[in-house]
């Protein structure tokens, strides 16, 4: 496969994980699609690294700090998405709206 | 090499649309977990066996319990209303604008280097140690510090309970 093969699959799953995010609503679905989107950011990140690499260690270091990062924001997502439940008994995004002008 | 290659991207593809299209959300959750199966692969083929490693240790094996765990304090069992019609449409356009932008910015970029590097000794975990200690060294400690403010700032928000339903209540014992 070449490189150009790699980055349009990639493009793809990112363009999946962006449809998940407009069109769902439930704030889980739209976590997933950030975590589809990230996921595709690695794919791209280490297809470059295989492909026309200088230095192929500083591509698999950015994918594990990507990684890193992701588990952080998961974490912080999911706290945050409890909290919602618990106030609201809901975790519909179109009901919180107290912020529209 | 090429076998895997197509199994990886037909199992990516497949648990994403999963993933966006389940309504039940645990099945959600579940497309997520073969996609990100997928990615492993796509990773090994990619010849970063570490990096895979670490995707299934951390993202299959982390992020998503943790969202099954969501879904379970959460909205288990609900099956949600569907979406209006007018509103996925927009989406797909949405997306399907950006994969033809995308599209696009890929097929004019000139194909840089046809042969792949050989996995060898650049690639192997050691040397991957070395530079995440000395040359990515400030990048490495911050991360960790975010990972620690991660979880302090998880904790405090979800155990915050009581005070939520009602903030008068209980002002004067205490």
């Amino acid at each position: 496969m070449t490189l150009h093969a790699w980055m349009v699959f990639a493009l793809t799953l990112f363009c999946i994980g962006l449809y998940g995010v407009i069109a769902r609503r439930n704030l889980i679905a739209i976590l997933i699609g950030i975590e589809l989107m990230l996921n595709a950011a690695s794919i791209n990140v280490l297809a470059i690294n295989y492909f026309v690499s200088p230095e192929p260690a500083v591509g698999q270091i950015i994918v594990l700090f990507i990684i890193g990062l992701a588990a952080a924001e998961a974490a912080i997502a999911l706290s945050i998405i409890l909290g919602v439940y618990r106030q609201r008994a809901s975790i519909d995004v179109t009901l919180l709206e107290e912020l529209r002008g | 090499m090429m076998i895997g290659a197509v199994l990886a991207i037909v199992l990516t593809l497949a648990g994403a649309i999963l993933a966006v299209g389940a309504r039940n959300i645990v099945h959600a959750v579940f497309g997520l977990g073969i996609c990100l199966c997928g990615v492993a692969l796509a990773f090994l083929v990619l010849g970063s066996p570490f990096v895979a490693a670490m995707e299934v240790l951390i993202y299959i094996g982390g992020i998503t319990v943790a969202m099954v765990f969501a879904v379970m304090l959460s909205t288990v069992g609900r099956e949600e209303p569907r979406e209006g019609m007018a509103k996925r449409v927009l989406a797909a356009i949405g997306a399907l604008v950006f994969f033809g932008a995308g599209v696009a910015i890929i097929l004019g970029m000139p194909e840089q280097i046809t042969a792949p590097v050989t996995p060898e000794e650049a690639w192997s975990v050691e040397q991957i140690g070395r530079d995440l200690l000395n040359r990515f060294n400030l990048v490495f400690e911050a991360l960790s510090l975010v990972l620690l403010l991660a979880i302090i700032g998880a904790i405090t928000i979800a155990s915050r309970s009581d005070e939520s339903h009602d903030p008068t209540a209980g002002e004067g014992d205490s």
